[in-house]
């Protein structure tokens, strides 16, 4: 390649790497970007050269640093600056620097919802049916769609059901857009109720030619955040993938687009129209499915690779008719939020990382994938003992498995995710094993919307729980405790009599378990344990003849467990730690000499456990005098302002309710 | 030899029990642990423990001869174990043993722990669930010397030392026993079922009229609160004991003021060539029948190697220098009937593991020295003594296995429980008395003028034949703490390692001897 020698990726995390290593392949040089709390982060390591940045925003210092660099093309990545039309803008205005993207008019004409589509409408593009901002709102079709023309991730949109609802709804969407996106403007559409997320690669070169790289499906999705993605779609017809192909292609050709990008379409399952959404001018979080299964002339593709051929002006070098499909490709994307407990961000240290395979190196599939042989690959840049902050976006890396059909490659998936554990921070892996096993994303019924409303049962515990203490138990034998020979060796050894069994006592969100491990008679508690491996944190265990995987961080305070990559945490019960308050009888006597400062209760008052009652102050202390337990005031003997001495009966609360 | 094992964990099955089936149910019912489920709990996961005289008081304190375990390990379970890593003498009463009251023998079986604790200077941990002294032998365990005060007399002169006292109250704590706690450097109580006090209710009631509970006259929160007679309140067994554990972890790495000395240190464990099993068949069930001990010491030290020391002189003692678990040890194992060769040989030996500072490991298995006009006017009494002084005033661990017989003179000679063994284990097939029933019946006999005919003679000797088969047996020893417990002689190697590693928190002092009758 000759336009340029040199790349800078503006990015960090797993896509950076994920560019390198093509970048890498191709003979360039890779050079990173970073700011100071990513200094040593993966990305930083694995380039060729790392210049520090103010922020991953920050258009001049990147566009300064590829500059100093040498670098002759700057790859965006996903996210941050990968669809800003003025960072597009400043490298076009930069001699010897090119932009692996599209240019930014391009970008600009995509960007906004509204020229957007009246861009599909000139090409053919069919789009979800709006209506006119000045019609009369008793003719809309109900319900509709009231969204920011500038919008994106669900901020000024909102569902608006019936007539009476749609003041409120446009009024508070155009304030949210003032607000996030500075500009106001409304679009009002056709609600799809039951929608599944279809979109379309496109690759453009710079010589005219555009193709389709087909479709995948991103329906699993959670407040518009994709969860699942795979490819190709599993529900659609061939007349709609020819739709939605065709309108793909035909869009890029009208705007005059280059390099690659995705049409986003609503397939309406109710009535099996699709409809133009929007235009993503980048690389996609979940291009790999298509890599994974897009043949060109029987090959399979580098989307990044096809990429830098582009913006260095080679043509694509092939047509549609060479673009064909093979087998099916699942990809579960892996956040730090904890999702069963209300989908919280998580941050933390990543105190242990196991993918199933090498990231970016490609592995076979488990054992459990039935048709045929399948493959895994993990696009990651978490790595053991790596912080995680809550600063940036909370994607981890994705997993990724190929199948001949789509049940091979969702049990590969399902394979794969059990084989994946995070410990140190609660991550999603455990949630999207359960919803890539359910029933729901087997039979492909999982629509945009559902899992806004739907439960997805917690995992049980019980596995992890006797792994925990099988692990620990065998931890502390002589296999792995003792210097050899040691006669205390940990064996439970007794006079003349049974080895006595190791208990190990953790906390777990039922309260504390007791388990007792024989260990030389292979059972925990009850249940019989074969071990297959234990080694590097690893345990391949079968449990009652059950196989299970789990991956085990023992420290000195808690026992931490990956199973079918749910972690779970149990801590070790702490001697020292607040055990209660002591059974009192209620009554709260002065703590010091001092003074009264406040009463807050009266005789025969309802209070709350750790309720406040009043407040005194003694030795320049303010002391917040509480409720032991709930129950009823039934003493109150002191009044604010008022001396007492050490040990006065202050209050006495009785334990429950009067009259009860 | 088997069925003989077989028939020692059989009898340590049953004693391992504790109590009764209904003190058992009535002690776990009240939310409290049995005392080894204690002692498993305080250990670290999977710490061996070496219990001390598990099946002491068998066959004593009965109603009837039939009444074997009338009180089980004489009430008090001692041994030592890891905890954190490092090892500890525990104490621990079975409450559901006669309310974990204290016989005569539990007197001393407490006070042997507390021995092994001075010796090797080991932190101590009591477990305190007691109900004081055996009321109706009080003239067994009150007043002497080795009664029940030697106990707090010793807690206060460890502590002295820098040998941590350590207690946790589980039940009761009466009257002398509530020095137990108030006696060590930290205590830690059991809410709502460890009490203290000097004077129980009862007791308050008869003396001053005073009608209080328990828990107001000694409870955990009035001795955690008010009285400080405890630092630590805990909710439950489990709790009490990861207190404890946590005590233990703040104690420094080694117990103990410095003392002067060389230290014992192991180098690499090499496993014998042959099973420890294998050693049931190697020795005759009948202590009459010779063997060559070399394939018992074969059996017991790292590679089967032994560095044998005048091979050749004195052949009735064998001498060799040898490792177990990777400690050096010298060896003095009996062959056959001591001589004075074979006793010069052994004086010999001992000096040289006292001057290089190895310790000693006996395997007794003797019948006496020699005796007979030549044996004598060639002094073998002289050469007796010697071996004896070498072996009284030996400064480096001894450890003693009997390992067959253990008669007269012999046991002296061969580091018998008066010579002081850091410990002395039996096998099941030993037997141990001042000399043969039939040599003793023998003599008794002699000194009768009044015995005329062989009817007579027999009818006489019988009964102290039977006296001395009684009281030769293991169980008869073990049962009065003649020794520290009967072992599986497939463990003795691991035995002795666990005792030499224990040792080895003590420093050997220099060596230095009384007058060797020349």
């Amino acid at each position: 390649m000759s336009a340029f020698d040199t790349v800078l990726i503006a990015n960090r995390g797993e896509i950076a790497l994920r560019v390198m290593r093509t970048a890498r392949a191709m003979g360039l040089r890779t050079v990173a970007v970073f700011t100071a709390p990513d200094r040593d982060a993966p990305h930083v390591r694995e380039a060729d050269e790392a210049l520090e940045v103010p922020g991953y925003l920050d258009i001049d210092a990147i566009v300064d640093a590829a500059r100093r660099s040498g670098a002759g093309a700057i790859h965006p990545g996903y996210g941050f600056l990968s669809e800003r039309s003025a960072f597009a803008r400043a490298i076009e205005g930069t001699e010897g620097v090119l932009l692996v993207g599209p240019g930014a008019d391009v970008m600009d004409a995509m960007g906004k919802k509204d020229a957007a589509r009246e861009i599909a409408v000139g090409a053919g593009v069919p789009v979800v049916p709006s209506y006119d901002l000045d019609a009369d709102p008793a003719g809309f079709a109900y319900p509709v769609l009231v969204k920011a023309a500038a919008g994106g991730g669900g901020k000024g949109m909102r569902i608006v059901r019936a007539r009476s609802e749609y003041a409120a709804a446009l009024a508070a969407a155009r304030r949210e857009a003032l607000s996030a996106f500075g500009d106001d403007t409304i679009l009002v559409e056709k609600y799809v109720e039951h929608g599944r997320h279809i979109e379309v690669q496109v690759l453009a070169d710079h010589h005219g030619s555009v193709v389709h790289l087909f479709e995948r499906d991103c329906s699993t999705q959670r407040r518009h955040q994709k969860v699942l993605e795979e490819a190709p779609a599993p529900t659609i017809t061939d007349a709609q993938r020819a739709s939605v192909t065709t309108s793909a292609v035909a869009l890029s050709q009208a705007v005059g687009y280059t390099n690659a990008g995705t049409v986003e379409f609503l397939l309406d399952s109710d009535t099996g129209e699709v409809y133009f959404l929007e235009m993503n001018t980048r690389l996609q979080v979940e291009h790999p499915v298509t890599e994974e299964v897009v043949r060109v002339r029987g090959e399979r593709i580098d989307l990044v690779e096809l990429q830098l051929r582009v913006a260095a002006g080679e043509p694509l070098g092939f047509t549609q008719a060479d673009v064909t499909v093979e087998g099916h490709a699942i990809e579960a994307r892996i956040y730090a939020e904890d999702s069963f407990g209300g989908f919280l961000p998580q941050a933390g240290t990543a105190e242990l990382v196991r993918w199933p395979t090498v990231p970016f190196a490609e592995g076979a599939a488990g054992g459990r994938a039935g048709s045929g042989p399948g493959r895994v690959r993990v696009d990651a840049a978490l790595e053991s003992g790596q912080v995680v902050s809550s600063s940036f976006d909370p994607m981890l890396g994705k997993v990724i498995a190929w199948g001949a059909d789509r049940e091979a490659a969702r049990t590969g998936l399902v394979d794969a995710l059990d084989r994946t554990g995070i410990l140190g921070l609660t991550t999603n892996t455990g949630f999207v094993r359960a919803l890539a096993a359910g029933a729901e994303f087997r039979d492909a019924t999982i629509d945009t919307a559902w899992l806004d409303h739907a439960t997805v049962a917690a995992p049980d515990s019980e596995v992890a729980l006797v792994a925990a203490a099988w692990v620990d138990a065998v931890l502390h034998s002589p296999r792995f405790t003792d210097r050899a020979g040691d006669p205390f060796a940990t064996d439970g050894w007794r006079v003349a009599g049974e080895p006595a069994r190791t208990l190990v006592a953790l906390e777990t969100p039922d309260g504390r378990r007791e388990l007792r491990v024989d260990v030389p008679g292979h059972r925990v508690d009850d249940v019989v344990v074969s071990e297959h491996r234990l080694a590097d944190h690893t345990a391949v265990l079968s449990l009652d003849g059950h196989r299970e995987t789990a991956y085990v961080n023992a420290t000195t305070h808690k026992v931490e467990v990956a199973h079918r990559g749910q972690r779970h945490s149990f801590e070790r019960p702490d001697a020292f730690a607040d055990h209660g308050p002591a059974a009192g009888d209620g009554t709260l006597l002065a703590p010091m000499p001092g003074t009264v400062l406040d009463v807050l209760v009266t005789v025969g008052q309802e209070v709350a456990a750790g309720e406040t009652l009043g407040a005194m102050e003694a030795m320049k202390m303010e002391l917040a005098l509480t409720a032991p337990f709930a129950g009823t005031v039934t003493e109150v003997n002191v009044a604010a302002g008022q001396q007492v001495p050490l040990g006065a009966v202050l209050l006495v609360v009785e334990e429950g309710e009067i009259g009860g | 030899m088997r069925d003989l094992v077989a028939d020692l964990r059989e009898r340590l099955a049953v004693v391992r029990q504790g109590g009764s089936e209904a003190a058992r149910a009535k002690h776990t019912g009240r939310g409290k642990l049995l005392v080894r489920d204690r002692v498993d709990r305080l250990l670290d996961p999977g710490s061996p423990f070496l219990e001390l005289s598990a099946l002491a008081a068998y066959g004593m304190y009965g109603r009837d001869a039939d009444d074997l375990n009338a009180v089980p390990s004489a009430s008090i379970v001692t041994g030592i174990g890891r905890v954190n890593g490092r090892e500890v003498v525990v104490i621990a009463n079975d409450a559901t043993v006669k309310g974990g009251t204290y016989y005569p023998l539990t007197v001393k079986k407490h006070l042997r722990a507390q021995t092994v604790a001075a010796d090797n200077n080991l932190p101590c941990i009591a477990l305190v669930d007691s109900g004081g002294a055996f009321l109706p032998m009080q003239d067994d365990v009150f007043p002497d010397r080795e009664h029940f005060g030697r106990i707090f007399f010793n807690q206060a002169n460890l502590s002295a030392k820098g040998v941590p006292q350590i207690a946790a109250v589980m039940g009761s704590c009466t009257a002398g026993g509530a020095y137990v706690p108030a006696m060590s450097d930290e205590t830690v109580i059991v809410k709502e079922q460890g009490t203290i006090f000097l004077g129980g209710p009862p007791l308050v009631k008869a003396a001053t009229g005073e009608v209080v509970t328990a828990e107001d006259l000694g409870g955990g929160d009035v001795h955690a609160r008010k009285s400080g007679v405890v630092d630590h309140l805990a909710d439950d067994d489990a709790h009490a004991l990861a207190i404890v554990r946590s005590i233990v972890d703040t104690l420094p790495a080694t117990s103990g003021y410095p003392q002067p000395g060389r230290r014992l240190e192991p180098g690499p464990v090499e496993e014998p060539h042959e099973s420890p099993e294998s050693l049931y068949d190697v020795v005759p069930t009948d202590t009459r029948t010779p063997y060559d001990v070399r394939d018992v010491i074969r059996r017991i030290v790292d590679g089967s190697r032994m560095h044998e020391f005048k091979k050749l002189y004195g052949e009735t003692l064998v001498t060799c220098f040898a490792k177990i678990h990777g400690y050096d040890v010298g060896i003095v194992a009996n062959n056959g009937i001591l001589f004075s060769e074979s006793a010069l040989k052994g004086a010999h030996f001992i000096e040289l593991c006292n001057q290089r500072g190895i310790p000693l490991v006996f395997l007794q298995n003797i019948t006496g020295f020699m005796v007979g006009r030549e044996y004598e006017n060639r002094g073998i009494a002289r050469d007796g003594a010697k071996l004896v002084t070498a072996v009284a005033c030996s400064v480096v661990p001894k450890f003693t296995v009997v390992i067959g017989g253990s008669f007269g003179a012999g046991n002296y000679g061969m580091c018998g429980r008066a010579y002081d063994p850091r410990f002395l284990w039996m096998w099941p097939n030993a037997r141990i008395s001042v000399m043969g029933g039939e040599q003793a019946a023998s003599v008794l006999a002699t000194v009768r003028t009044d015995l005329e005919t062989d009817e007579q003679v027999e009818a006489f000797k019988a009964p102290i034949r039977e006296q001395y088969e009684t009281q030769g047996s293991p169980y008869y020893s073990t049962a009065r703490l003649w020794d520290d417990g009967v072992i599986d002689p497939a463990d003795t190697r691991r035995v002795l390692g666990m005792g030499l590693a224990v040792a080895a928190n003590a420093p050997v002092p220099d060596p230095s001897y009384g007058i060797f009758r020349m």
